[in-house]
């Protein structure tokens, strides 16, 4: 139902440079993400996810096309208002947290909220909730420094939703998570979207969330496409065992004339410390 | 985002406390200056403050002691002595030029006085005799311990020798020291002997400073009466017109250090935080709400600066003439309000270096991993 169309996105695209130089990192993409979907952005390096999620998200003006939110055309609003919608509308989860390091758990969280109707005092009852459903509550006082990747994304989540917004834009938010807390950060995005009844648009390379999405979009070459299933080819991760997708993998590595594709930055690091033991281990 | 940009500031507190040093290192700059200046200022009239005189009386058409010249017949003195309301006076012989001692000149005023008015000499003396003799000197302590000349030594006023007989305190400045000599030998020198520069007057008790002037002008010819307070105030303005641009010269140099230091510490803040700047203005802040947490970094530092500037001058220049017994300091609350008053301007002119990095700040940062 088009009532229910939160983002309408009509002949979008994204150029950047000129002449010969000229690169068309989104061309005529055309979307409609509903209220309490969650749709995933997919597809290689460089193929123009994260312009696309900066479009939407009204980070990032189009070239041409339109994009609205909740029926309201973006594209011919100010600077001013562009900052206004997304305070009170868009949440953003970062692939590196951006969790401000000087401010703690719940000075975080309730950044944004200064900027929405009651500010601060107004979303301290939400504050509370957030913490318990994002199992912060016992590192309400604890500065960013001293969480670990989980928590802190579990922060940068608390933040999106502070202002209970009607979209949720994450970019690759398990990136620089092991697998075990990518999963619990995924599922969490998941149950936003179910409860809240909150549009989420992820750009992941993650092919495990493809099982919790209602939507995956194929990005190539800045155009959305059918993906055919032999775009997949599966490979393990030597580190923690996990399926991983090596034709949109980035997270790769090269040992002893071998290539190794990895689920997180964190399974890269642990192999990178011990490579003999995951070389072998993966024989 | 005041909140923010307060604990941001607070979070790295080394980075505070030496942006806060700087800052008031500058401030303490221009306090110094001043405060040499008005301690200077001070001593140039610290000895007509010490001889606690209630009307001085000068040659007609002199107004002031500091750079001027003054002749009056030795017995003005005594006709003004006898007048009514006069319970007492002294007078002195004033020469303002300099004083050969320890191979050096010090420009001071030399003042020549008589065996009976020895009320006029020096009124605090650390070593040796208070009141010179014919071919006898008096020289403040301080000259005597840079230069190291001692009792018993010999100095030259102008082609003169005069014999160091004593050391007197609180009569030392750079600019214009006190000298005691006989007024035998200042009278020769100035081809004065049966002549003073100045007399001063002491009233009877109940009698007013305005009476008394108006007395002394209706019964002696050719002389000026000016009341000790206004004679003191017109040497110091004097003094404060004569130094009054260097002071300008040297706020304007301190307040443009301590701009450039505010400044650089403020942008240096905002650039060591672009990518937090990204995230603020991702989540929806402003430029505008931006730049006010920059410009309030700036105030939080300059404030934290002048408050150090204030503890550190009534440390340090309270400290530094027991160093230096040269330098004379005087630090007053009103140097801290003009301090004070550019205070603010420097925040807000500093924080402008901050803006072009707030507007160039580009929100899409926050997508690199």
């Amino acid at each position: 139902m088009e009532i229910d169309i939160i983002i309408k996105a009509t002949h979008l695209s994204k150029f950047f440079g000129k002449g010969i130089s000229e690169v068309h990192a989104v061309n005529d993409v055309s979307l409609n993400i509903k209220r309490g979907e969650m749709v995933l952005v997919m597809g290689p390096s460089g193929s123009g996810k994260t312009t696309l999620l900066s479009m939407l998200g009204a980070l990032l003006g189009a070239t041409s096309g339109e994009v609205s939110i909740d029926g309201l055309d973006i594209s011919t609003m100010n600077n001013k208002e562009l900052a206004a919608l997304r305070a009170t509308r868009i949440g953003f989860v970062f692939q590196s947290f951006n969790l401000l390091e000087a401010l703690t758990v719940e000075e975080n969280i309730l950044f944004p909220a200064q900027l929405n109707t009651g500010g601060i005092q107004a979303a301290k009852t939400r504050l509370d909730n957030l913490l318990d459903r994002l199992g912060l509550a016992t590192r309400r006082n604890a500065l960013p420094n001293t969480l670990s990747g989980g928590e802190k994304q579990r922060v940068a989540i608390g933040r999106a939703l502070i202002n209970q917004p009607d979209i949720i834009l994450a970019d690759e938010p398990t990136g620089n998570l092991d697998s075990h807390k990518g999963q619990e950060v995924m599922m969490i995005l998941h149950d936003i979207a179910r409860d809240d009844n909150c549009a989420v648009v992820m750009v992941t390379h993650d092919p495990r969330v493809e099982e919790i999405a209602d939507r995956v979009l194929w990005l190539e070459d800045g155009s959305l496409r059918d993906r055919k299933s032999e775009k997949h080819s599966w490979v393990k991760d030597p580190v923690c065992g996990m399926r991983v997708d090596e034709w949109t993998a980035t997270i790769t590595t090269e040992y002893n004339k071998q290539r190794y594709v990895f689920c997180s930055k964190r399974c890269l690091e642990r192999f990178n410390s011990n490579s003999e033991k995951y070389k072998k281990s993966e024989k | 985002m005041l909140y923010w940009s307060l604990k941001t500031l607070f979070s790295e507190p080394v980075r505070l406390i030496v942006s806060a040093l700087a800052v008031s290192v500058s401030f303490l700059l221009v306090v110094f200056f001043s405060a040499v200046f008005e301690g200077e200022s001070d001593k140039m009239v610290i000895y007509l403050e010490k001889m606690q005189a209630d009307v001085w009386v000068m040659q007609k058409g002199v107004s002031n002691m500091h750079m001027a010249s003054s002749m009056l017949w030795d017995w003005k003195a005594d006709k003004i002595a006898k007048l009514p309301f006069v319970k007492e006076v002294s007078a002195i012989l004033y020469f303002n030029g300099p004083v050969k001692i320890g191979g050096k000149d010090w420009f001071s005023y030399i003042i020549g006085i008589k065996p009976q008015y020895q009320r006029a000499g020096p009124w605090e003396i650390s070593k040796g005799k208070r009141i010179p003799g014919v071919g006898e000197v008096v020289i403040p302590e301080v000259i005597s311990q840079l230069s190291g000349v001692q009792i018993g030594d010999e100095i030259t006023l102008v082609d003169r020798p005069l014999r160091v007989i004593g050391l007197s305190r609180d009569t030392f400045s750079m600019a214009s020291s006190v000298v005691f000599v006989s007024h035998e030998d200042l009278g020769e020198l100035v081809k004065g002997r049966d002549q003073y520069s100045y007399i001063m007057v002491y009233a009877n008790p109940g009698i007013s400073s305005q009476d008394l002037i108006k007395h002394i002008k209706n019964e002696v010819d050719k002389v000026n009466a000016l009341s000790s307070e206004d004679f003191i105030n017109s040497d110091r303005t004097l003094a404060m017109q004569m130094g009054a641009e260097i002071i300008s010269m040297m706020t304007i140099i301190g307040t443009l250090l301590a701009t450039l230091i505010v400044a650089f510490t403020a942008y240096s803040l905002i650039n060591h935080k672009q990518q937090e700047l990204a995230v603020a203005k991702a989540l929806g802040f402003s430029d505008g709400k931006i730049y006010i947490a920059s410009l309030f970094q700036s105030v939080v530092i300059t404030a934290i600066g002048l408050v150090l500037s204030i503890v550190l001058a009534y440390t340090i220049l309270s400290w530094l003439p027991t160093v230096i017994p040269q330098v004379n300091l005087v630090v007053r609350p009103h140097q801290f309000i003009s301090i004070a008053s550019i205070a603010l301007p420097i925040a807000v002119f500093a924080s402008f270096a901050a803006v072009r990095t707030v507007i160039k700040v580009d929100p899409m940062t926050v997508f690199k991993g």
